[in-house]
């Protein structure tokens, strides 16, 4: 039992003792090793179930959404790309910041469970590829942090190499590429599911008597549903890997994602999504001095 | 493989329907229009009371729609506004071309009404379905008991099938009507008030009854309250069901409540059946 | 039992291929599902697929009929599409998969509609399992009544042998399939022993308890973490659920069917509003009820084959087993 999962248990007991909050959002063990799972804890007894290591991969966020429209107060458990998840919904109204109560866990990275399914037991199980370039493995926003916090990370090379590669494709050769992954997608919305920064009520993919999107599943529908996907969630997306995590058909969705971070970076300057209340996105406020180059 | 009757054609695909044509329009209340449907080989298929048709107006799509009435060359559906299909098939006009496929579902349980006195309780739209039953029951008047229809409706103006309902039922021997309205006008004489306490004002014995209900859910919450505190058993109740159809066939999965179907196993159940099915409805 | 050396495997496909479209699982950018095989083609008989092979009876997506609207709107014309489905031999199915088929036959091809899509291709279609010597972590059909080195719905089962395959016929269709590869399979060989599968869980009076606990306070705490995707339902071998939808130009247009899903909000949601499931709790419901107790209620078996992907794919580690344990563990009245 580690140190941290100590505390998270004991931090989680005392506030349903304390009724400070209704229910603590955590991990469990999953049925393997190499999972570990999203877990309610609702009674003091139910902290006991909570633990941290390596394969609490959730972003536990998105789950704020399903109480935002109670009275009732959440605690969360929150590793650095939870936490900027939880800003973005403070951001977009959509939690308010005084019914979530944040514990922060700095997180040192996390292991690729479905590496780990794949490999004997007691082998080696690499990083997890969202954590490859995680920016910030300390939370940005708690009311408690629990355990010493991490050094600043040091992402290995070019946070946008694989953006890169795909800008310097000739255009035929950059849609043949998209074409063939969108081609798997069966259209599942996992994706949009388990992302915090899609956040909308009621998802245009959803509205099918009004047929924005056909049901139709083929490569053309589904890289519309990939792009709009992408620009809805423009200047909002807080690079937490989720959503290419969760593709059951492995399709490398943050290529695109990174893209558009890129594009907003080098139109507006250099942003981060979910790292600070104060800094919106560039997206969401006007300033005098945007650039309006189709003007 | 399995053994089992078809109930169509052997190689036909039960999902393609045919081309017909809309050959008649009766504007029954502001919201609600009866359309009468026919094909090139006239009658699409002959339901039995309470049977399904799904109706496709091309190419907006097509629903599930009880079929009404029947004519010896059409069927009629009475279909209210709802949204974006009802919408469109409001819009029609007579001659315009459909497609039709069915007949889908169980109908009522016509053996187990024979003999038997009827008690029909209607609102709104919801006669639509019942009103194939009454029109059976007078065509084939002397194999069954008494009949008594009850039926109310928002307003004067929302009361569906008025010929019906004030010329024509009220004649049928051994036959009652009694129609209400949630809110009268300055021309409305009849009683006002909701469908369940007015049915609990006339107060009709269960003996030997079969009482057959459908109406908006908030209606049939309460007539089956009023129904019971009359002495109604469930298995003396039957109602019928209106859920999400795509295939009408059983297979596609919208309409499944616990281990039925209601496109195949019902629409029509009696009371009993449904209190051990989920309450999904 | 015969058997055939493993580098004879292609010289084995193209034999089945001469007259039929043969299908085997194959790896696209690490995923791995069927896909028609030819002497390019290099067959992947590890593990199982990720999506199922349903897609071969029941496309994901799958057109109908065509329409044309005549005369402003006074006339339509209405034509069957013909898909013409060839001869197929799908080799490397799993028993698991064998038995989804047998559960989509019964959905499919009984209760008085014959689906005719599915019915064509299924008559078409001719199984080659593959027994599994060593289940992945995730299965658990033996908890289901199956035998991973069993495949009773097949035309003929294979088993790996070290450096050859061994084949056994079962039925005449087999037989013909074997006869097709004339010297290049020789009597001889045995089954295998397999190993078990180590996820197992006690489905045992499972659908009786179920019955009495629609309203039971559990379905609160399983959805909890579920996020409502189609994941489970798109990868599950037996889930069937299907949209009918039209796609229009003018006053041209097609009807195609696909699949759907029961997570989904709007699956359910009718015209004017009414919303009979109205949250993730009554739709995980109706998943898992629907597999664990109205099939076996409708059809006599479970909707579960065991094949695991539900569980190994959830983005939130959704556990039908764990449910199931859950539910074996929860104490009612009567």
């Amino acid at each position: 039992m580690n140190e941290i999962t100590l505390k998270m248990r004991e931090i989680a007991r005392d506030l349903l003792e304390r009724g400070e909050v209704q229910r603590v959002l955590g991990w469990e063990k999953g049925t393997f090793p190499y999972q570990s799972t999203p877990f309610f804890a609702e009674t003091p007894a139910d902290a006991d179930k909570l633990i941290w290591d390596e394969y609490c991969l959730n972003n536990l966020a998105v789950y704020l959404l399903d109480f935002r429209y109670g009275e009732e107060k959440v605690a969360l458990f929150v590793k650095g790309c939870d936490s900027r998840g939880v800003v973005r919904l403070i951001q977009d109204k959509q939690f308010p910041r005084e019914r979530v109560y944040l514990i922060g866990i700095p997180c040192p990275g996390l292991k690729d469970a479905a590496a780990a399914a794949k490999l004997p037991a007691g082998a080696e199980v690499p990083l997890a590829d969202k954590c490859r370039t995680c920016t910030h493995k300390n939370p940005v926003l708690y009311d408690v942090l629990v355990g010493p916090e991490e050094p600043p990370a040091k992402i290995e090379g070019d946070l946008f190499a694989g953006v890169k590669e795909l800008e310097a494709m000739e255009p035929e050769e950059r849609f043949e590429f998209w074409q063939s992954q969108y081609e798997r997608c069966i259209r599942c919305y996992a994706c949009r599911n388990v992302c915090p920064a899609c956040n909308c009520r009621e998802c245009i993919f959803d509205q099918t008597a009004k047929e924005w999107l056909s049901k139709e599943v083929n490569g053309a529908n589904n890289q519309f549903f990939g792009m709009i996907r992408a620009f809805h969630v423009a200047g909002r997306c807080i690079d937490c890997g989720e959503c290419e995590r969760v593709c059951p058909m492995d399709i490398p969705i943050m290529k695109l994602n990174r893209k558009v971070i890129k594009d907003i970076n080098e139109l507006f300057g250099d942003y981060e999504a979910g790292t600070d209340l104060e800094k919106l996105p560039p997206l969401g406020l006007y300033s005098a001095d945007d650039p309006e180059e189709f003007m | 493989m399995a053994n089992h009757e078809l109930a169509h054609a052997p190689g036909v695909n039960p999902l393609v329907p045919v081309a017909g044509k809309i050959i008649k329009i009766v504007q029954e209340t502001p919201d609600v229009k009866t359309f009468h449907v026919t094909t090139e080989n006239g009658k699409p298929f002959t339901p039995m009371p309470g049977q399904l048709g799904m109706l496709s107006l091309v190419p907006v799509g097509e629903a599930m729609f009880s079929v009404t009435s029947q004519g010896p060359d059409h069927l009629e559906f009475a279909i209210k506004k709802t949204g974006l299909l009802t919408d469109a098939l409001h819009e029609a006009v007579e001659g315009q071309a459909v497609a039709v496929r069915g007949p889908y579902g169980n109908g009522f349980p016509i053996e187990m009404c024979k003999g038997k006195d009827l008690l029909f309780i209607g609102g709104g739209i919801g006669l639509a379905p019942v009103r194939s039953l009454i029109n059976y029951c007078v065509q084939h008047r002397e194999d069954f008991g008494h009949l008594q229809i009850v039926y109310g409706a928002r307003s004067p103006a929302d009361l569906c099938f008025k010929e019906d309902l004030f010329e024509y039922w009220p004649k049928v021997p051994n036959c009652r009507v009694d129609v209400t309205v949630d809110r009268g006008d300055e021309n409305w004489t009849g009683p006002v008030g909701f469908v369940p306490a007015f049915l609990e004002q006339l107060n009709p014995s269960p003996e030997n009854k079969i009482a057959i209900t459908c109406g908006p859910p908030i209606m049939i919450k309460f007539v089956l309250q009023s129904l019971a505190k009359m002495n109604y058993s469930p298995e003396q109740i039957i109602t019928t069901l209106e859920m999400r159809m795509k295939c009408g066939i059983g297979k596609c999965g919208r309409c499944n409540l616990g281990s039925c179907y209601v496109c195949l196993d019902g629409p029509v159940f009696t009371l009993a059946q449904l209190n051990v099915m989920p309450n999904e409805y | 039992m015969q058997t055939f050396k493993k580098e004879a495997i292609e010289q084995v496909l193209a034999s089945w291929a001469k007259d039929a479209a043969v299908y085997v699982p194959v790896s696209r950018a690490g995923v791995k599902e069927f896909g028609p095989w030819s002497p390019k083609v290099e067959p992947d008989f590890t593990g199982n697929t990720r999506l199922s092979p349903k897609g071969l009876m029941f496309p994901q997506t799958e057109t109908m009929y065509s329409y044309t609207v005549t005369e402003g709107g006074m006339g339509v014309v209405l034509e069957e599409i013909d898909h013409k489905p060839a001869r197929r031999v799908i080799v490397g199915i799993r028993p698991c998969d064998v038995r989804s088929v047998q559960v989509m036959d019964e959905v499919f091809l009984t209760k008085g509609y014959e689906d005719k899509l599915y019915k064509e291709k299924r008559d078409n279609t001719l199984l080659v399992a593959l027994g599994c010597l060593s289940p992945l972590p995730a299965c658990f059909c033996e908890s289901m009544g199956l035998n991973p080195m069993a495949a009773p719905g097949a035309d003929a089962v294979m088993y790996d042998l070290g450096d050859s395959y061994g084949i056994i016929v079962q039925g005449e269709a087999g037989e013909a399939l074997v006869a097709a590869l004339g010297e290049l399979v020789k009597d001889g060989g045995q089954v295998p022993a397999g190993e078990p599968c180590t996820l197992k869980v006690d489905a045992e009076g499972l659908t009786a308890k179920l019955q009495k606990m629609f309203e039971h306070p559990l379905w609160n705490k399983v959805n909890r973490k579920c996020l409502a995707c189609g994941t489970c339902t798109y990868l599950c071998p037996t889930c069937h659920c299907f949209d009918i939808q039209g796609k229009n130009k003018g006053d041209e247009g097609y009807k195609f069917r696909c699949w759907d899903s029961c997570m989904y909000p709007e699956y359910t949601l009718m015209a004017g509003g009414h919303q009979p499931r109205p949250s993730k709790k009554e739709r995980l419901r109706q998943r898992f009820l629907h597999k664990l107790q109205y099939m076996p209620e409708r059809y006599h078996a479970w909707g579960c084959v065991g094949c695991g992907r539900c569980l190994a794919y959830c983005p939130a580690q959704v556990d039908i087993t764990r449910f199931m344990q859950d539910v074996k563990e929860v104490a009612i009245d009567g």
